[in-house]
């Protein structure tokens, strides 16, 4: 038995894959195992040909996945964008396992990453001892998936030094990759192609340049757009974490998650969720991700400080440190949202005392 | 599809698509008639529509004489099928009739989309009739829809695609009507009778011309037109009704008015779309056009879109198309595929182009010899009614606004010139409504009546004029402040559909500015409207919660505004403070919001980065509002007048705390103690240099105040000049003298 704690999708949900495959007729780009149809159906869930049920890998908009499964079509690069918790790279990964029945010719890209990480590398051994040949030369994922005509995912594209991002231009407009060292070239098979995941809101990361960003189609994948959807996916998750951290859960959870959630879409969105009030938004992010972090930081203070009471005390720290991201305009935001909106909500009269306190 | 010589063109109303195939199918039918969908009784304005000067958008506007506000219109665009048919009638000398309803017909009717049955009432019956509406009024929009396209455009080119014959698509579309019309019961009155008098009147035309007829109507009344009544049935539907004299004329109209719903028939959803659809119809790169134009709109607006990116697109286009199996990239696929290539994936960025590409920004025109505009038409019944001869002397003309007719003259007034036509000046002005009476300098140019003209784009009578124009400054304008002030003069000139846009666009703007000036700055006009409120309750209250909002905002912004200014710009903060803060105690807010506004204050007081002329202003506001007691307020100036203390900022100090309070030293004990105290404590050197600003704050007082003012330190006088001495119950027997008053001017008979 596999004791690997998870595998690559293409493993786990190989019968989809295989059912998928076996029903299509449509024409496939070079190098595909589905058509494109066949893909937009593994992603959206719904029937494969022989009646097999596919389950549903992305929930959100179609027109989305019809763009990135028809870019990678036209071999053109695709950027998938978002905040952090918007299934990016569960899309990207579910796409390459989809499309090549291979999702695993990946890079992590980090602020460490070099030329070396991305292009290849050198097997110093051999170098010294036979000079530089094909033998020493050591491949990459990227370099793997040109000579094989695979995807090549690169994860989190905006984390990796500009120079070194910029080293993807020619592999995306000339579909070669030169090595000068034994003066010759890589040219990409037919299937080849990259999707990259970057976040669009950190701050301290290297922007594309606009060389490189021409190079991609871009799809952002948006935060969770129904109410209920969101709270649903915090409630799972904190309860998910709260487990792994042996933390007590208070029975009033749920009603608290709803609060900052609420708190959360409305500056946000940059409107109550009447519709009502226009407000100011925040300079951060504000994702689904950062609310689960503030709930379980606030379940932490309940467990160890307040007696196992998750009450909007415990809760506010974290809310304004999650909002107030920059010491001056952020602060005038929720001071705002707090005088104009939270004031003359009774239900809230407990955020409004503790946000009040904490700012 | 023909049938005794009559073709029947099932159209699309305002659709390029079946524009191209109508005029293809006209000019292989050669029919001697073109018989149109449109008020029967404006035929004669007929071959006016295909005059060479006439350059569409324009709209045929038919109203009763006596009541332009209940104007009906049938615009017209480049694109529309029934334009297109007039040119080419023209062109080829054939007949033109309209052979719908006459006008007065639907004027009499409640109008174009309802139905003279009997309402049956409730939400559900109002729901489903809406959807009936749109299917009545464009159904193949519905059968686009139901075929999962967003666009009935690109619907009607991918069927086209597939059926390249002019004939069989009207056929086709026949047939679809047929189908959609099949096991219906009843239709509305109003319907049943417009079908049968273009029954009636292609029958007439049919006795009439000999050779080929074409009927152009919407695809929706085809079957019934083509069906079998008789003439006594149709008859006997049409009879009584209305029969109402109607005045008809052509008037400009814009590519955004196309797109609204009101009026005739369907609006266009996308005109913009549409117009590139039929200017590119026929060519295969119809595709890039559009891209191109929406690469044209991004760079305007400051983006960089390459060459590149536009290739990029279309073969995004083209790649969506073939995955939803459409024939080719309709506009959904170049939207999507735009958002992904050319704006970054950001939907947002599509959302700020949309409009301008959607909408376009075209203006029609009209030829000169066309009929009376409605415009001065409404003028002159409107100055018939305010017994007001436009006269080009100047004349005064003063207006009590108690009486009723006092009141319809100002507004007329006021509502002319938000139309740009200023028949009248008003000579006291300020605050327009702050007393019962207006002057006003009257004087007519000639130029007036062409101006009143332009703004027919706006709407056939003064005051929807006034109303769309006054809606299209405030889209534009830029800033918080100049919004209020477009606000008030909409609801002096009473135009509540503009104040409450205004309004809609006021609480927008507030939720977003940041800049505390403005905020400040626009509490005033808004107090004003408030206090004045002849605004209707429902508005009155919303200004209310508004204004509470702007006050909150300015005043959590405040102390952050008030630091490190230069003195032009505290010199402005400083004078928008004190307009605001007599406008919010005139306005008498809540507890709260006081206290709000009081805290904001007291923040740019403490904060040691406050400007300080915006610091001795916020404290003279204080101790007005009694906030700071009088000790406090002594010690307050006797440490910031300190010699410690910079001279400039002690001067800017001292000069924000009595610039325009300069007399309050000559009557406040308190005060002029405070400052006796603190300029005695000066030794002689600290004096000298601080006299300077002593004079320019004396200097701001004319000399009898001056002269007071020493008689006052010197003790020669009581604080208060002769004759005003207080009694000490004057509380008392003012109020009750006030209720005396009050019966008096209430007109209660006087029980003494």
């Amino acid at each position: 038995m596999n004791a690997a704690i998870r595998l690559p999708v293409e493993q786990v949900y190989a019968a989809e894959l295989q059912a998928l495959a076996r029903g299509d007729d449509r024409q496939k780009p070079a190098g595909w195992s589905l058509s494109p149809r066949a893909v937009l159906t593994y992603l959206m869930g719904g029937k494969a040909g022989d009646g097999t049920a596919i389950s549903p890998k992305y929930v959100g908009r179609r027109q989305l996945m019809e763009t990135a499964v028809a870019t990678l079509a036209t071999d053109r690069a695709l950027l998938l964008l978002g905040v952090p918790g918007t299934a990016k790279s569960w899309v990207s990964e579910h796409l390459a396992g989809a499309i090549m029945g291979n999702s695993t010719l990946i890079v992590q890209c980090t602020a460490g990453t070099d030329e070396n990480q991305i292009r290849y590398g050198w097997n110093y051994a051999q170098l010294l001892a036979k000079g530089p040949s094909h033998d020493a030369l050591v491949p990459t994922p990227l370099y793997r998936a040109m000579q094989e005509g695979k995807l090549c995912r690169l994860e989190e594209l905006t984390r990796m030094g500009s120079d070194v991002q910029d080293t993807l231009i020619t592999v995306l407009s000339e579909k070669m990759m030169p090595v000068p060292e034994l003066n010759t070239s890589i040219y990409a098979q037919r299937g080849f192609n990259i999707i990259a995941t970057a976040n669009n809101r950190d701050k301290g990361v290297n922007e594309l340049s606009s060389a490189l960003k021409r190079r991609f189609n871009v799809v952002v994948l948006p935060l969770p757009e129904d109410m209920n959807e969101e709270v649903s996916i915090v409630s799972r998750r904190v309860g998910e974490m709260a487990g792994g951290l042996d933390l007590p859960v208070p029975k009033n959870v749920g009603e608290e998650i709803a609060r900052v959630l609420t708190i959360f879409r409305e500056l946000r969105s940059g409107a109550t969720a009447d519709g009502k009030v226009t407000l100011k938004t925040p300079s951060g992010s504000l994702s689904t991700a950062e609310a689960i972090a503030t709930m379980v930081s606030g379940l932490s203070q309940a467990a160890w400080f307040d007696g196992g009471k998750l009450h909007a005390e415990g809760l506010a720290p974290s809310l304004v440190g999650a909002i107030v991201k920059d010491p001056v305009q952020d602060k005038v935001v929720l001071e705002e949202y707090l005088e104009t909106v939270l004031k003359k909500r009774p239900d809230y009269a407990g955020y409004y005392a503790a946000l009040n306190a904490a700012i | 599809m023909a049938q005794g010589g009559i073709s029947y063109f099932g159209i699309r109303h305002h659709g390029p698509g079946s524009c191209e195939s109508l005029v293809k199918a006209l000019q292989e039918l050669q029919p001697v008639a073109v018989l149109i969908e449109g008020p029967v009784d404006a035929s004669p304005l007929l071959p006016l529509l295909a005059s060479s000067d006439m350059k569409p958008p324009v709209a045929l506007l038919c109203y009763p004489e006596d009541d332009p506000a209940a104007t009906s219109f049938w615009p017209f665009a480049e694109f529309s099928p029934e334009y297109q048919a007039a040119l080419w009638a023209a062109a080829n000398n054939a007949r033109l009739r309209f052979i719908d309803l006459p006008s007065a017909a639907r004027l009499a009717g409640p109008g174009p989309e309802g139905s003279m049955e009997a309402d049956s009432g409730g939400a559900e019956a109002t729901e489903l009739r809406a959807e009936e509406v749109a299917r009545i009024q464009d159904p193949i929009g519905t059968l686009a829809r139901a075929a999962g396209y967003e666009d009935g455009e690109s619907w009607w080119s991918d069927i086209i695609e597939q059926n390249p014959e002019p004939g069989p698509i009207f056929a086709a579309i026949a047939d679809a009507m047929t189908t959609l019309r099949d096991g219906e019961t009843s239709i509305g009155r109003f319907e049943a009778m417009r079908e049968a008098h273009m029954r009636l009147e292609i029958a007439a035309a049919r006795k009439e011309f000999d050779g080929p007829l074409a009927v152009v109507c919407g695809a929706w009344h085809v079957p019934a037109l083509r069906a079998a009544h008789t003439q006594k049935s149709d008859q006997a539907l049409l009879k009584g009704i209305g029969r109402r004299k109607t005045m008809m004329t052509y008037a400009p109209w814009t590519g955004p008015r196309l797109a609204l719903g009101h009026g005739y028939g369907a609006g266009v959803v996308a005109p913009g779309w549409c117009k590139h659809l039929w200017q590119t119809r026929g060519r295969r790169d119809a595709s890039v056009f559009w891209l191109a134009r929406i690469a044209t709109v991004l760079r305007a607006k400051g983006h960089m879109i390459s060459t590149a990116s536009l290739i990029e697109a279309e073969r995004l286009a083209q790649a969506l198309a073939a995955i939803r199996e459409r024939p080719k990239p309709g506009f959904e696929e170049l939207r999507d595929a735009s958002i992904a290539a050319l704006f970054n994936g950001e939907a947002l960025l599509w959302k700020m182009v949309e409009a301008e590409l959607l909408l376009g920004a075209d203006v029609g025109e009209i030829p000169p010899d066309t009929p009376l505009a409605p415009l001065i038409d409404d003028l002159q019944r409107n100055q018939k009614a305010a017994r007001l001869k436009p006269e080009a002397l100047e004349r005064e003309l003063s207006i009590d606004l108690r009486s009723e007719s006092g009141l319809f003259r100002s507004t007329l007034l006021h509502r002319l010139n938000v139309l740009g036509v200023s028949w009248g000046t008003l000579t006291d002005v300020g605050r327009s409504r702050g007393t019962f009476r207006e002057r006003w300098m009257l004087a007519w140019q000639p130029e007036y009546a062409v101006r009143l003209v332009e703004n027919l784009i706006h709407g056939p009578t003064i005051e929807k004029a006034a109303n769309g124009r006054l809606i299209q400054m405030i889209g534009a304008a830029a800033t918080l402040d100049a919004l209020a002030t477009l606000v008030q003069s909409a609801i002096t000139a009473a135009l509540s559909e503009a104040s409450t846009a205004g309004l809609a666009a006021l609480e927008e703007k507030a939720a977003h500015s940041s800049e505390c000036l403005e905020l400040v700055d626009s509490v005033p006009p808004l107090a004003d409207i408030i206090r004045y409120g002849e605004a209707r309750k429902t508005e009155t209250e919303r200004l209310a919660g508004l204004l509470e909002r702007l006050i909150v905002e300015g005043s959590i912004a405040l102390p952050y505004a008030a630091r490190d200014l230069d003195a032009q710009a505290a010199a402005a903060l400083t004078g928008a403070l004190r307009k605001a803060d007599e406008a919010i105690k005139l306005v008498e807010p809540t507890q709260d919001i006081l206290d709000a506004w009081r805290a904001g204050l007291a923040a740019v007081l403490e904060s040691s980065r406050s400007t300080a002329l915006v610091a001795g202003c916020a404290a003279h506001l204080l101790y007005e509002a009694g906030r700071l007691s009088a000790d406090a307020t002594a010690d307050l100036l006797a440490k910031r007048l300190s010699p410690g203390t910079q001279v400039l900022d002690a001067a800017a100090f001292f000069e924000g705390f009595f610039s325009g309070a300069g007399q309050r030293l000559i009557y406040d004990e308190y005060l002029r103690g405070a400052v006796d105290a603190w300029l005695a404590s000066l030794d002689e050197e600290a004096f000298v240099a601080h006299l300077p600003l002593l004079r320019r704050v004396f200097s701001n007082l004319d000399s009898m105040e001056r002269r007071r003012l020493i008689e006052a330190v010197l003790g020669k006088r009581a604080s208060l000049p002769a004759g005003l001495t207080p009694t000490p119950d004057g509380g008392e027997a003012w109020r009750r003298h006030f209720g005396l008053l009050r019966g008096l001017i209430a007109g209660e008979p006087s029980h003494g």
